[in-house]
């Protein structure tokens, strides 16, 4: 993760940085979670659509996952701000990953909110979901709030 | 924010104020009031979701249960919405489609008064 955030150019915001949430994974968070996506959004400038979109992306990629997460244990969200982008890895830990359906309202949703989205697998005693969403240009604002 | 949830019945109409959040974690109570209408013989069933502050698929799944026990007993589930936000997840899954989307409880209450 950090050598590839490295390696990345620094957007228009000059934002690089990557942030790790690490939560009981049960469904009464994820509303914290759903905050902190729309105040690191925030952060990249994204408009109040985008913010919302990413903040349901990332509660249904969530809802994906929890179903599969051994009790007890945590969901991991990785953010990863790059100028005109968001990147969003959540992670739980599981004791056989299945792949998420891709004909339910949750991967329909999920799918259409953010620009590029993928679950892994593997190993089998991790789920995750990765999703990506770019700033679009009418967001993009002269400031550097880095 | 948590969710709320009230009901009252007009002219056989039963109206479900909701305001809050509906998400994996408070749908099931929506979808515990929305059965147990159904149960007590509560068949027209109108959604208020004007307070609804956020809604994912969760929430969506719940509707959509509703509107399958409704109809078995020949009734209906109909909303009340007019929050953009709220309307583009209906959209995404086409299911602006499925159900009656309302602008307000008075002009659901007078659709349904003329389908009666």
């Amino acid at each position: 993760m950090t050598e590839e955030t490295a390696a990345r150019a620094a957007g228009l915001s000059g934002i690089r940085d990557t942030v790790t949430v690490r939560l009981p994974a049960v469904s009464a968070y994820l509303s914290v979670l759903r905050t902190a996506t729309a105040g690191l959004a925030a952060r990249l400038d994204f408009t109040l659509d985008e913010i919302e979109d990413l903040r349901i992306a990332v509660d249904e990629a969530c809802a994906m996952l929890l179903p599969q997460a051994v009790p007890g244990t945590d969901l991991i969200a990785e953010f990863e701000l790059t100028g005109e982008e968001m990147s969003v890895k959540v992670e739980v830990q599981t004791v056989t990953a299945q792949a998420p359906k891709r004909d339910d309202f949750a991967w329909m949703v999920l799918t259409a909110l953010a620009d590029d989205v993928d679950a892994v697998t593997e190993p089998a005693d991790r789920m995750a979901i990765l999703l990506r969403k770019r700033r679009s240009a009418a967001s993009a604002g002269p400031g550097d709030r880095a | 924010m948590d969710l709320k949830l009230d009901h009252r019945t007009e002219d056989r109409l039963t109206i479900v104020e909701v305001e809050g959040e509906i998400d994996v974690y408070t749908a099931p109570r929506l979808r515990e009031l929305l059965i147990d209408l159904v149960n007590k013989g509560n068949f027209h069933l109108l959604v208020n979701m004007e307070k609804v502050e956020f809604l994912d698929s969760t929430g969506l799944g719940v509707l959509v249960g509703g509107l399958k026990r409704v109809r078995a007993h020949d009734g209906s589930l109909e909303l009340v919405c007019t929050q953009e936000r709220i309307l583009k997840i209906f959209r995404i899954t086409g299911l602006t489609k499925v159900f009656g989307i309302y602008a307000s409880v008075d002009e659901a209450k007078e659709a349904h008064g003329k389908d009666k």
